[in-house]
């Protein structure tokens, strides 16, 4: 006998929204376990959904440019089957089988989702204080339009009583509000018609590059940013990870000279703690983080993204190489979770390996400061006595001026260049 | 035998109060209907063998009671006289008159009512055995409303007539002399209050440390000390270990503090709870789970974990009561129309029609200090209420549980004559939010015993003059 199993979108990560890019089965496909039924796209990333069950598609719930969410349902799939059919009524034998047939699919019940839906609970407990001061009529009118009746935070109703008019005005409010985000009074960059100028072609900006502008846009609008420049002697660093470089094999993960930019950070925001914190929201006070994650832009195909390393003062440098390794290929194959993409204190942009000299690398916000890094290039130093070849690698730090004033940024750098320039103090 | 093929946009399975009101409802929201119940008339077991007949034959009792407690006020009648087959029909003409107004709204809605058993064969097919033969109803969606049926306890003799379950009881068969009810729930204590009127010696045998159990104990109380007196006995914390069939009486042995070894009864009436139909419905062709007690779980919109089949009412889960089939008749029906509709009922009324009646709401206050909840409570007796005494009644409460931040009303609770129509006010003050001051601020009419609702609220708000409360 065949079991009916439904594939539903999977927990991703604190993501309310995610938008269908496109659906690659249909009712009647046979699908195998593992198989890309879909690829979906959120804010940060967009990820290929496996299949979770083998067997024959019954049922495509959503089409490209659906929004969905964890547990829509996106496809049924009847387990096992080996018919080709669509009509339920030709997979499903329309004598009673004997329960135990079903058992013949063991490996497919097992990969299968948990039930999508948990036993009954009695609802006679539910309780008011908990829910939203709003009578039925106004819960009704709120579902039909989607609104988180919770969400509508004070009624203007007797005794603050949620009223029809108020989930009304919740939902204006939203709408205007998404509409206005792209800089409100902000007078437009003029449209042109290039095309007589001419030949052109329109193409499109992919989610992330798009959402990335915005997000650029917003923090280019709201922070009074500025970038220090520096230069960190690393000889003495280099010949260390070369050395350590030599010493592994083929397959071993190299040490880049990032994972000792990371613990040089970490020791300056040891050091100063303004540099791992955030503004409030009422730009009134400062949350300083007890936890050290780092952001590490990463260029790929369809724009930039930033994956997070978690607590990256508990971490050895080569779990960090390792970590940074796996977390820079999801992201090139655009298989970043929303996870994987939360939580940082700083960010560090490197173009290193393309050249440069320097550059003013744009804050994360809520973050307060990123750290920009350019190809170390081999100097003349003075030492006092000779110029010595020293491998200075230019170092770009900005940082939100309303959280961190000019000396505190230089001072920060000092300490960076210190750490760097004899990695022996990552140590202390 | 012949097969017949129909199709349908929807198919309901079962025709309770849940069933046909998801029938109307679909039909109203010009959806094409099916309606497939087993019995040759609508109404299910609320109708039928349920809430409607035990409340006919409830109304009886109590006219008997009243009558009897007259004489203390001065009216003395004869003892009654009985004609249980009178009883029996006028019980039947009540439930005759609904089917029939059922039959009617079906009727109108062009609701298409097929009688016979229906089983899932497919997810889209379902197979009705009728006296003429199978028919295959073919459909779009369907909503499974197959309700539940009495719990039997196996090792009892259940093939004789002697034992009861609660449709016997309602069929009204004869008078026992010694009628023993196992289980002290509410379905047990109505029919105890009948047959008590109608002269039978009542005992009530229940497992727990209290009748009614889940309900708060202070509203058990009133009753408990009314029907302590007017029954045999009533055995708390008790099991009954064994049944034997003999010819003179069924031969009930118990385990429990205060109970005989054993006793014999001319009838048992078990009434022990009610277990869901889910694993006769044929689910599993369908491909709809069904859990191992029999509950078809679904979500708030009615879903089954097949998204164009609904379930609702008993087999979905408790309370199995019908006023919850029907709201969850109509989700079921509107999302089925394509409605964005969902079950968000902030509670389920509970009402034992015993005398007096027992009805809660919202939070018990079992369930409140389970849960941590700061409330405020208030305890209005019904002997300071003058419509209560005027009824010759005194022992009622009301009781009010409020948050102590918002005021708002969490539960409430009341045990009296007729506290199951006041019950309903509670509840709309709770769907409203509203808090002990609105409530106290509305103007109840006097003298109603809905104006003890207003007093509780009162003692919260601290404005009440008709008790003297010392600070």
């Amino acid at each position: 006998m065949t079991v009916l199993i439904e594939i539903k979108v999977p927990d991703v990560g604190n993501v309310p929204e995610i938008d269908v890019v496109e659906v690659l089965i249909q009712a009647g496909d046979i699908i195998a376990l593992e198989q890309t039924v879909a690829t979906l796209e959120t804010d940060k990333a967009s990820m290929d959904l496996p299949s979770s069950v083998a067997g024959t598609v019954q049922q495509v719930y959503i089409k490209p440019g659906d929004k969905v969410s964890e547990g829509t349902l996106i496809a049924t799939v009847l387990a096992g089957a080996e018919q080709g059919g669509v009509a339920t009524e030709e997979a499903v034998p329309s004598v009673a089988a004997p329960v135990q047939s079903s058992a013949k699919a063991p490996a497919v019940e097992q990969a299968a989702p948990p039930p999508a839906i948990a036993a009954p609970e009695p609802v006679t407990a539910s309780g008011a204080a908990g829910t939203a001061h709003a009578s039925p009529s106004v819960r009704l009118f709120a579902r039909e339009l989607g609104v988180d009746i919770s969400k509508v935070k004070s009624g203007s109703g007797r005794k603050g009583r949620i009223l029809k008019e108020d989930v009304k005005n919740f939902v204006k409010k939203a709408m205007t509000e998404g509409v206005s985000s792209s800089g409100a009074g902000i007078p437009s960059i003029p449209v042109v018609d290039f095309s007589v100028f001419g030949d052109t072609e329109t193409q499109k900006l992919s989610k992330i590059k798009r959402l990335t502008g915005q997000n650029l846009s917003r923090v280019w609008l709201n922070l009074p940013m500025v970038t220090y420049h520096d230069e960190a002697d690393i000889t003495d660093m280099e010949a260390f990870r070369n050395a350590l470089n030599a010493e592994k094999s083929k397959d071993d993960i190299k040490i880049t000279g990032l994972m000792f930019i990371i613990k040089a950070l970490v020791a300056g925001m040891q050091q100063f703690p303004s540099f791992n914190s955030s503004l409030s929201g009422d730009g009134e006070s400062l949350i300083l983080k007890k936890y050290f994650n780092i952001g590490i832009a990463v260029d790929t195909p369809n724009g930039l993204v930033v994956p997070v390393l978690r607590d990256v003062n508990t971490k050895s440098i080569n779990q960090l190489a390792a970590e940074l390794a796996g977390k820079s290929e999801k992201a090139r194959q655009g298989k970043l979770m929303p996870d994987d993409m939360q939580g940082g204190c700083i960010t560090l942009s490197s173009l290193g390996g393309i050249g440069g000299t320097a550059f003013t690398p744009i804050v994360n916000a809520p973050e307060v400061a990123i750290l920009g890094v350019t190809r170390a290039k081999m100097q003349p130093v003075w030492n006092g006595k000779d110029f010595v070849p020293r491998l200075m690698l230019p170092l770009d730090l900005t940082y939100d001026h309303r959280v961190i004033d000019g000396a505190e940024g230089a001072r920060f750098m000092a300490v960076i260049k210190q750490q760097l320039s004899d990695i022996r103090r990552l140590l202390l | 035998m012949s097969e017949t093929v129909l199709n349908a946009e929807v198919v309901v399975l079962g025709g309770g109060p849940g069933g046909y009101s998801a029938a109307f409802r679909a039909a109203d929201l010009g959806k094409q209907v099916v309606l497939v119940e087993r019995e040759p008339v609508l109404g299910g077991v609320c109708l039928n063998v349920g809430c409607i007949p035990s409340k006919a034959l409830l109304h009886t009792a109590h006219i008997i009671h009243e009558a009897e407690e007259l004489a203390q006020h001065g009216v003395s009648f004869a003892k009654p006289d009985l004609d249980v087959d009178k009883i029996r029909a006028w019980k039947q003409s009540v439930t005759k008159t609904l089917n029939d107004g059922l039959a009617g709204l079906a009727k109108q809605r062009k609701v298409t009512v097929v009688q016979g058993t229906g089983q899932f064969i497919s997810a889209n097919a379902v197979a009705v055995q009728t006296e003429a033969g199978t028919i295959q109803v073919n459909f779009e969606q369907a909503v499974i409303a197959a309700g539940s049926q009495p719990t039997k306890i196996p090792v009892f003799p259940n093939d004789d007539p002697r034992l009861w379950d609660s449709t016997d009881a309602l069929a009204l068969k004869e008078i026992p002399q010694k009628l023993l009810i196992v289980g002290g729930g509410i379905i047990g204590l109505e029919m105890a209050t009948v047959y008590h009127a109608f002269g039978s010696e009542i005992s009530v045998v229940e497992l727990m440390e209290q009748i009614i159990p889940g309900c708060d104990k202070d509203l058990i109380t009133p009753l408990f000390r009314r029907i302590k007196k007017q029954y045999k006995n009533i055995w708390l914390e008790t099991r009954v270990t064994a049944i034997e069939a003999q010819s003179e009486g069924l031969k009930v042995s118990f385990d429990g503090k205060g109970a005989p070894e054993s006793e014999l009864f001319d009838a048992v009436l078990v009434a022990v709870g009610r277990r869901p139909n889910g694993k006769l419905v044929g689910a599993e062709l369908a491909g709809v789970n069904v859990n191992e007690q029999g509950f078809i779980p679904v979500d708030k919109q009615q879903r089954t974990n097949v998204p164009h089949i609904f379930a609702i009412g008993d087999i979905v889960g408790n309370p199995m009561l019908a006023h919850k089939a029907v709201h969850e008749g109509k989700v079921a029906a509107e999302v089925a129309a394509g409605h964005k509709a969902g079950f968000d009922a902030l509670t389920i009324p509970s009402v034992a029609y015993t005398d007096p009646e027992i009805a809660w709401m919202g939070l018990t206050e079992n369930q409140a200090k389970q849960q941590g909840a700061e409330y405020d409570k208030a305890v209005f007796p019904w002997a300071a209420s003058g419509r209560s005494l005027s009824m010759g009644r005194k022992e009622g409460i009301t009781k009010i549980l409020c948050d102590k931040e918002t005021g708002r009303i969490l539960g409430a609770g009341m045990v009296g004559p007729n506290a199951g129509e006041l019950i309903a006010e509670a509840v709309l003050a709770l769907e409203m939010g509203a808090d002990a001051e609105d409530i106290s601020l509305t103007i109840h009419p006097h003298p109603t015993l809905s104006e003890t609702f207003g007093f509780a609220a009162e003692m919260i708000t601290g404005t009440i003059t008709d008790l003297y409360i010392k600070k």
